[in-house]
């Protein structure tokens, strides 16, 4: 006989497991994402057990407080933000949350021309070397600190030094804080896109020093924004909760008590939450089911023109691509709506060159190539001796519209004789190749673009950074250069339109589209808009 | 241990000395791993710093942030540093955000471990009547049922079943929330209907899968001859079952659940997606899209650590079971 008790060793063993789970998961603050938003109104049991510190329970107590005031916003993302230190995070799921905590010296406004922020006004010396920043009187830090000149100094030397921004800054010769409310940028060239390089996103906020001596600011972060950080866990996701000192106070901003922002990375759970209404809004709608959520009772889908743009470049150091007869006929042969259709299912609007229209201040309106003209696409192939092309594109299934991109174009590029090889690897992969040149062809997008210097400069310019396709004319070079430093904004657009010309017509990059930003969320919330620069921002929201 | 077992000649010496080789293979096996784990995620293309870079890469700054980070040197010198810090129990920080390893992966084990047992419940409540109902009344209606819902469970692809349970409980019944977890902490009734579509995801294609195991393993023990006795004797079937069978068949059956336990452990990444599930895979799968090294050895490290425990405590159970385990 075998011991018949046997069997409930298994169930101990599932027991066993089941309490050191239990043990494990220390009392936290109370899950808000359900209470404040089930709509099937049941009642929910708030057991708060076992707060192990002072904190983690004066962090529960506030948590319970703004439940009850029924204006926490659960906000949806697809992506984990790596951090929260703004000035060394690169994730777009990052800056959604920091969006709420910090501010720039100045922003972007909804129609992406510079308006003050913490900077209430500034002046530009008459030779346009000197910039001279005034700052808004009484504004705190999240820890109750004034911001003061210095802070603005010490967190441009910090994305200098430090962070991954540092180039937005090679025009900057020095940088200086005369007195607490002043700060003064000088030059070494006229940079009339300064804002939008020191202050164009978050990237760039301002910072107090002391959080980055105690070493916490990639997890407590501290700002002067509308929301202050209250915790994070991997269990309940981002708690921010209104900063009632912050500086648009006296306009009764914030409106919300607080954001939780939770991360849901599959998308159609992320998009279940938003119709069972456990979450307010979400940060994606995947492009098949935008027309089907539009006719949905209780949902707004925000959508507008944004400023990033798709495109592929073929690799200029490679026989034939050298050609710029073959670069040519590439972009004639296929068909920008039908790439932008099969993409986006139409949530973008075709572009042959990089600005989009909604960027009023740049956009130009250039598009030399027929959609699908394959006979003058044939008539340049033959003209440069091609035949029995093979092109591989570079793409990562991490944006998987690069890859349905590649599909369509390589359909349409058989009507040539060109056959397409896909070679789809994960995106960390891709950098690699594409910093190394091992591509016919890559593909990607560009995002979060305003000025025109940030389209074009290190993308096309002979020297620039990130010109992994190895596009070299002088003309280019020195419109680029020019524009650079032109402070007349019509002279300097016109410098761009000229540059992008060559660009366009010489097939540096072959321009596809600029998609649309895209939201969602149930019309409880009100005050908020989607952007052209995707900026997520809830200073003004309303919850009902 | 209220039961003695005939011990032999080895006593209970045999016990310590097969803990002591089991525990010592286990060690090899750690090691094991963490090499081909190193190695792995170093030979792929790709590292972190470039994945923090992005698409604006420097070379420059690239060059100057791997000498800070030490990707620098020699991959075998990185490796006995790793080697010698985890030894000490230090799994080193994350390139990604610079927070300890070991901390990430503890805010994350109850998740993965919680979602884990409660599907082996689940796979066990439904495995094991299913499988003896269905071995007991071999060639019935009932025996063919359960075949046919438990080929179903095996074939069903674990990211559909998910999706379609949230589609039906969520969205459409609106019975239990679509994603998400509640610790334990925050109240019972949460932390069960969060649990419920994400275990039940899970833990019925592993019971569809141990049930197939138990019905064998039942069946097989009921041809033996001394079930023939025992109805000869004139015992009910389930006195048969009971007494003579499931004691037989019980070993297969220990083996079978301590696997899948270890698969529910390491194997619930898409599950974890699926339900925004903070769990250990979903850290995992995030550190290999970054190439976060040290918190993918890190991870990689623990499951490893936790199958390889199972298994040792499913021998234990064996050596219980049946003393000629620990004696070979």
């Amino acid at each position: 006989m075998r011991d018949p008790r046997a069997k409930w060793r298994i169930s101990i063993l599932v027991l066993v497991l089941a309490v050191a789970a239990a043990a494990c998961s220390e009392g936290e603050s109370v899950d808000v994402g359900d209470e404040t938003t089930t709509t099937t109104g049941e009642a929910t049991t708030e057991t708060t057990e076992g707060s192990t510190t002072e904190t983690t329970e004066a962090m529960t107590e506030t948590t319970e407080a703004m439940v009850d005031d029924g204006m926490i916003l659960v906000a949806a993302q697809g992506s984990e933000p790596d951090q929260l230190d703004p000035h060394m995070t690169s994730a777009y799921a990052s800056f959604q949350v920091l969006e709420n905590v910090y501010d720039t010296l100045v922003q972007p406004a909804a129609d992406l021309s510079m308006e003050p922020a913490l900077a209430e006004s500034w002046e530009i010396s008459e030779d346009n070397l000197t910039w001279t920043f005034h700052l808004r009187a009484g504004v705190t830090f999240h820890n109750g600190r004034e911001l003061v000149a210095d802070d603005v100094v010490y967190s441009f030397q910090r994305v200098i030094d430090e962070g991954l921004n540092g180039w937005r800054f090679a025009a900057v010769e020095s940088m200086d804080a005369p007195d607490d409310s002043t700060v003064v940028i000088t030059l070494t060239q006229p940079s009339p896109n300064l804002l939008v390089s020191i202050a164009g996103f978050k990237g760039m906020a301002i910072i107090p020093q002391e959080i980055v001596d105690d070493g916490s600011i990639g997890t407590n972060p501290v700002g002067t924004g509308p929301f202050r950080f209250v915790s994070q866990s991997p269990d309940e996701g981002i708690l921010l909760e209104k900063n009632p000192d912050y500086w648009r106070a006296d306009e009764g901003l914030p409106i919300l008590d607080g954001i939780l922002f939770r991360q849901i990375p599959d998308a159609s759970t992320k998009l279940t939450a938003l119709r069972t209404g456990e979450v307010h809004w979400i940060d994606s709608v995947p492009p098949q089911d935008i027309e089907s959520l539009e006719a949905e009772d209780g949902i707004t889908v925000g959508r507008v023109p944004g400023g990033d743009y798709h495109y592929f470049a073929l690799n200029q150091s490679r026989e034939p691509f050298d050609d710029v007869r073959v670069r040519q006929a590439i972009a004639m042969a296929i068909d920008r709506d039908e790439i932008a259709l099969a993409a986006q299912f139409g949530a973008a609007t075709p572009n042959e060159t990089a600005i989009p229209a909604s960027n009023a201040a740049w956009y130009y309106d250039y598009a030399p190539y027929a959609p699908a003209d394959i006979e003058g696409a044939q008539t340049l192939l033959d003209e440069a001796g091609v035949s029995d092309l093979e092109i591989e594109f570079l793409v990562t299934s991490d944006f998987p519209e690069t890859v349905t991109q590649a599909e369509v174009i390589a359909a349409e590029l058989a009507a040539l004789g060109i056959s397409v090889v896909i070679n789809d690897v994960d995106f960390s992969t891709w950098l690699d190749m594409e910093a190394n040149g091992e591509f016919d062809a890559f593909m990607l997008s560009w995002v979060g673009n305003i000025d025109p210097d940030d389209f074009y400069y290190a993308q096309h310019h002979s020297e620039g950074g990130f010109n992994f396709q190895g596009y070299s004319n002088s003309e280019v070079d020195e419109l680029l250069d020019a524009a650079r430093v032109e402070t007349d904004q019509a002279a300097r657009k016109a410098l761009y339109d000229q540059a992008a010309q060559l660009i366009v017509d010489e097939a540096s990059y072959i321009y596809l589209y600029n998609p649309d930003n895209i939201n969602a969320w149930r019309d409880e919330l009100g005050g908020y808009s989607t952007r052209g620069d995707n900026a997520i921002r809830f200073e003004e929201a309303t919850l009902n | 241990m209220g039961r003695t077992l005939p011990t032999g000649p080895h006593g209970s010496d045999g016990m310590t000395g097969f803990l002591v080789r089991r525990i010592l293979q286990m060690v090899l096996a750690l090691l094991g791993v963490s090499i081909v784990v190193f190695s792995l995620i170093h030979l792929v293309p790709g590292d972190p710093v470039r994945v923090a870079l992005g698409t604006r890469f420097d070379q420059e700054l690239y060059d100057l942030l791997r000498e800070r980070a030490g990707l620098d040197r020699p991959i075998i010198e990185q490796y006995f540093t790793w080697l010698g810090n985890a030894v000490t129990g230090d799994l080193g920080v994350s390139f990604r955000n610079g927070q300890p390893v070991t901390t990430l992966i503890l805010e994350r084990l109850p998740a993965t471990i919680t979602l884990a047992g409660a599907a082996l419940f689940i796979a066990v409540v439904v495995a094991l009547p299913a499988g003896i109902i269905s071995a007991a009344r071999s060639g019935s209606g009932l025996d063919y049922t359960v075949s046919a819902a438990s080929q179903v469970g095996i074939s069903m692809p674990d990211f559909w079943a998910g999706v379609m349970y949230i589609l039906l409980f969520s969205l459409t019944l609106a019975w239990l929330p679509s994603s998400g977890y509640s610790p334990l902490g925050n109240g019972v009734v949460e932390w069960v209907r969060h649990l419920i579509l994400p275990a039940m995801t899970i833990g019925l294609i592993s019971g569809s899968i141990i049930t197939r195991f138990v019905r064998s393993a039942v069946l097989e023990a009921l041809n033996q001859d001394y079930v023939l006795t025992a109805r000869a004797k004139g015992l009910t079937e389930w006195q048969i079952v009971r007494r003579h069978v499931l004691p037989n068949a019980w070993i297969p059956i220990v083996t079978v659940i301590g696997l899948q336990l270890g698969f529910l452990l390491g194997g619930v990444v898409v599950v974890e997606l699926i339900f925004a599930w903070p769990g250990l895979g979903r850290l995992a799968l995030i550190a290999v899209k970054d190439r976060d090294f040290t918190v993918l050895q890190g991870s990689v490290l623990y499951i490893a650590f936790m199958f390889l425990a199972i298994n040792l405590i499913v021998d234990i159970i064996y050596a219980r079971l049946d003393p000629r385990v620990r004696v070979s």
